[in-house]
């Protein structure tokens, strides 16, 4: 070989060794990363507390369904799971599962609010020397700020708190303060007067828009620059559509909260968040990640229930999965379109494009509440809603079908165009960004007519269905939460009249049954299924500390090594 | 005086000699065009993919024949809840999967019958029962058009562009030059997402236009228009390069209009590039639509096309690789078929090919 030659081949040689290298480098980098945005606090690995079987980094392969990372925003289940553990109201759950974990227990507060007789004056005590992840202290006045914060930023909470004395005031000047929340700084001391006895209340000061933030908190979306938290956790950086890292709060005291909140095992979440079911399943059985969010493939159930069946659970939340159809909107503002909708689709198809992991439904309230009463009001009949069709006189009316982009959910609105067609109606699908599906469909300016939509209990009452999704009177221009815009009167004075019932006897229970079937009548929603899910953990995972929580699911602070 | 040649002796009028001695014939002149055909027709490889792509062509175009008289069924017909009858044994379109006897099992579809099935299902079903045949064809419809519409366009306009550009030159070109410039420094893909995304959702609607959303008439104009700088600038460069030729400085010099020049003098002369660029880029949009439909900022659902079929395959890529794989198979043919015969054409076209011919 001349040594022209020889030089050539050198050159090759190197080039090619320094590819290798290059490519190596580029696949060697798995499991998760974090990112150099940190929030207030330090970023320590343990907190003021940590458990005995704490563990450095708890990896979760998340999906794209976080809508924010503020809890004055946030209504996913996405975002609210993260957040249970980072933002504490100052009453929340027990972190147990079953029916158990509905019960409320105090958590900033020293103790369950005392109700006046007439149900109308809620007074708490914060519990003393608190401290937010920045080290400031929480004071009663930042639970006023924060509910005034939720009315400034248009949270789609607000409605929960309407019934305050003076919010109704507030939201219209946002200015000055809500009359009905009086505070006492030095005392820790919160009353709130109602407007009218409210039989949910308790649970909406349990809910995530109620947790205290800083009272000087900007009144946009925090998301990427997350609030001080409370909670055993707080959020060290969110990059949307990408990665958010969970850490210990350092400055959280467990023996504060007499056992209603745990300290939680993980030093650290990280939360990978993943487009692509196959590609968040493959991460868990490869161990680049310990937990899978999303649900496992249909195609892949029996594989991975053969080959890892002691790495999955299934469970069954509380949810209803259903088409709204938005009665302001033609040809959706006619009783006999919506009818024909409900009559044309097949339920039982509809269960098995969800991988047969649900169960039919016409109702708006799941199985599991008491006040369920099965509905068999519109059974599959296609040729009755042809007629139904025909007879409205909107036979070839232009129909958008609107979902996001995620999971199973599309072929539900595949399965439902098709649907539309075969029974007169000339529709098409708008498929959006999960991430920005449920703001852009609670947008009176979208004017969407019909779409997917489903719903998971934020407390197990029925005021968290009916009066939130479909309570004419808290239809809002922007984060409506009632896709259907539906305002029947009869029904509003219904709902109003039994939010005032303080328990939930047998007799407010079947009246409850009695609001399903008069809305179901009116029909601006299809219900089609309740869904079941699994969750699927890597080997390493102990699942004999596995909590799924009736209202939060799975908790992620109390998972554990093997 | 020219002398006689004599037999074996060679002088300088042997050629004038021999040239006497032929019969008179007629001489007939020889296009370039024809020329280019000539070449072409010698080459079997690009003729037999020529034949591929008419082939996958007219395939797709006689979709809706096989979709009613063989298959039974529309291409957006979901038939989740139905058995079909596959060598005598009912089998479900998708199976029911849930949880049975404590078990997980999986809900999947239908996998291909290969016309067991009485030519229901030949390629299987999709998760919601779609006939997955009917809706290749149907694709095959929808990213035809589209990679062909959109590359006419493309051209047209791109030919315009380079016309404008190096005949005035100046101002002229260095502003039409800056476009290809802005155009060239996205991202093909990148930009296809942004215009796809943002028109899917709204559609059209300025300067009198109106395009729904959903419509396949946006990924083919969102296609055309991010590839136009792809054909203007080399065709720019190649008319430049005319401009400056003596023949269209007679032409003008004898007071040829512009549009003269151009589309007269000009255009003829960069056809062959033209027509080259024009077969490939088809080639070329095919791929992107696929991929714009594919990250769901192309055809929107339920329209078929072969991009979102392939998104479609994907939660079923372990069992039912072929809901993937059959629209993936065909965009390889085509693109193939395209680029194999499109470089035949530029052989053909090419000039320096004369060389070849006499040997």
């Amino acid at each position: 070989m001349d040594r022209r030659h020889r030089l050539k081949w050198l050159l090759a040689a190197a080039s090619f060794s320094v590819g290798i290298a290059l490519i190596a480098a580029a696949c060697g980098g798995g499991g998760s990363s974090s990112t150099t945005t940190s929030s207030s606090g330090s970023s320590s690995s343990s907190g003021s507390s940590s458990s005995s079987k704490s563990f450095a980094n708890f990896r979760v392969a998340y999906d794209t369904g976080i809508d924010y990372l503020d809890p004055g925003l946030s209504y996913t289940v996405e975002g609210w799971q993260i957040m249970w553990n980072v933002y504490l109201p100052l009453l929340g759950y027990k972190h147990v599962n079953g029916p158990d974990g509905a019960t409320i227990v105090p958590y900033l507060a020293d103790s369950l609010p005392t109700v006046s007789s007439d149900g109308k004056t809620y007074t708490l005590t914060l519990r003393k020397n608190i401290k937010y992840s920045n080290g400031a202290t929480v004071k009663a006045s930042d639970f006023r700020a924060t509910i005034e914060r939720d009315f400034k930023v248009d949270s789609p909470g607000v409605g929960f708190f309407g019934n305050i004395v003076g919010a109704d005031q507030f939201s219209k000047t946002k200015t000055g303060h809500i009359s009905g929340i009086v505070v006492n700084d030095s005392t820790g001391q919160i009353t709130i007067h109602l407007n009218a006895p409210q039989g949910d209340f308790m649970n909406i000061l349990a809910t995530l828009f109620a947790a205290p933030v800083p009272a000087g908190t900007p009144a946009k979306d925090q998301s990427t620059t997350p609030a001080p938290s409370t909670g055993p956790y707080m959020i060290q950086s969110y990059q949307p559509n990408k990665i958010a890292i969970v850490v210990r709060n350092p400055n959280y005291d467990a023996s504060q909260f007499d056992g209603n909140v745990p300290v939680g095992n993980p030093d650290k979440m990280t939360f990978n968040i993943i487009g692509d079911d196959n590609v968040a399943l493959q991460r868990v059985i490869s161990g680049q990640d310990d937990y899978d969010f999303h649900q496992i493939p249909a195609d892949r159930l029996a594989q991975v229930q053969s080959q890892h069946a002691n790495q999955i659970k299934v469970y069954t939340p509380a949810n209803t999965y259903y088409f709204f159809m938005n009665t302001r909107m033609p040809p959706f503002d006619k009783l006999q379109v919506r009818q024909a909708v409900n009559y044309a689709i097949n339920r039982e198809a509809l269960v098995r494009i969800y991988a047969g992991l649900a169960q039919p439904t016409q109702n708006v309230l799941p199985p599991t509440y008491p006040q369920y009463k099965k509905l068999n009001l519109y059974p599959y009949n296609l040729a009755k809603a042809k007629q139904l069709i025909a007879a409205s006189g909107d036979k070839g009316m232009s129909v958008t079908v609107w979902n996001h982009d995620r999971g199973y959910d599309p072929k539900a609105t595949a399965y439902l165009t098709d649907v539309l067609n075969s029974i007169g109606l000339k529709a098409k699908e708008k498929i959006i960004n999960s991430a920005v599906y449920w703001t852009t469909i609670g947008n009176q300016a979208t004017k969407a007519q019909i779409g997917f939509a489903d719903w998971f209990q934020d407390y197990p009452h029925p005021l968290d269905w009916f009066d939130v999704l479909l309570n004419g009177e808290r239809i809002t221009q922007t984060h409506n939460n009632n896709y259907a815009n539906f305002n029947d009167a009869g029904v509003n004075r219904q709902i109003d009249t039994l939010k005032k019932q303080p328990t939930l006897t047998a007799t407010v229970n079947a009246q409850w049954a009695s609001v399903d079937k008069a809305v179901m009548e009116q029909a601006p929603w299809a219900p089609f299924l309740n869904r079941q899910f699994t969750d699927f953990f890597y080997t390493s995972m102990d699942l004999s500390c596995y909590i799924n929580h009736v209202l939060y699911q799975f908790d992620f602070s109390t998972i554990c090594h093997n | 005086m020219a002398q006689q040649a004599t037999e074996g002796e060679f002088t300088l009028d042997t050629a004038a000699v021999l040239a006497a001695g032929e019969p008179a014939s007629a001489i007939r002149g020889r296009s370039p065009w024809y020329l280019a055909w000539r070449r072409l027709r010698r080459n079997y490889v690009a003729f037999f993919f020529l034949g591929l792509f008419i082939l996958i062509c007219v395939a797709c175009l006689l979709a809706p024949v096989y979709a009613k008289h063989v298959a039974g069924t529309g291409p957006n017909q979901q038939h989740v809840l139905e058995n079909v009858r596959v060598n005598g044994k009912l089998v479900p379109v998708v199976s029911s999967g849930g949880i049975v006897n404590g078990k997980l099992t999986s809900a999947i579809p239908i996998g291909p019958t290969w016309f067991s099935g009485g030519g229901k299902f030949v390629l299987g079903a999709d998760a919601i029962g779609r006939d997955v045949a009917v809706r290749l064809l149907y694709g095959g419809r929808t990213s035809l058009f589209i990679g062909i519409v959109s590359s006419l366009i493309c051209t047209f306009f791109a030919v315009i562009l380079a016309l404008l550009a190096a005949y005035y030159g100046g101002w002229g070109d260095f502003t039409i030059t800056r476009f290809f410039d802005l155009m060239y420094a996205f991202p093909v893909i990148l930009l296809g997402i942004a215009l796809g995304s943002a028109l899917a959702i709204n559609g059209f609607h300025h300067w009198g236009i109106n395009i729904q959303s959903g419509s396949i008439w946006i990924p083919t104009f969102v296609i055309s228009y991010v590839l136009v700088a792809y054909v203007g600038r080399p065709l720019r460069g190649q008319v430049l390069s005319l401009r400056q030729k003596e023949f269209i400085e007679a032409s003008i010099a004898q007071g040829a209009s512009p549009f003269r020049v151009m589309f007269i003098e000009l255009l003829p002369n960069i056809m062959s590039s033209v027509l080259v660029f024009f077969t490939l880029i088809i080639a070329t949009n095919i791929l992107l639509e696929s991929a714009l439909s594919f990250l769901g900022a192309g055809v929107q659902p339920p329209t078929a096309s072969w991009g979102t079929q392939i998104a479609d395959g994907q939660d079923l890529i372990v069992t039912r690789p072929w809901l993937s794989l059959a629209p993936g198979i065909m965009i390889v043919l085509t693109v193939v078929a395209l680029n194999v015969f499109g470089d035949g054409l530029r052989d053909a076209l090419d000039p320096r090919a004369k060389v070849r011919i006499q040997r």
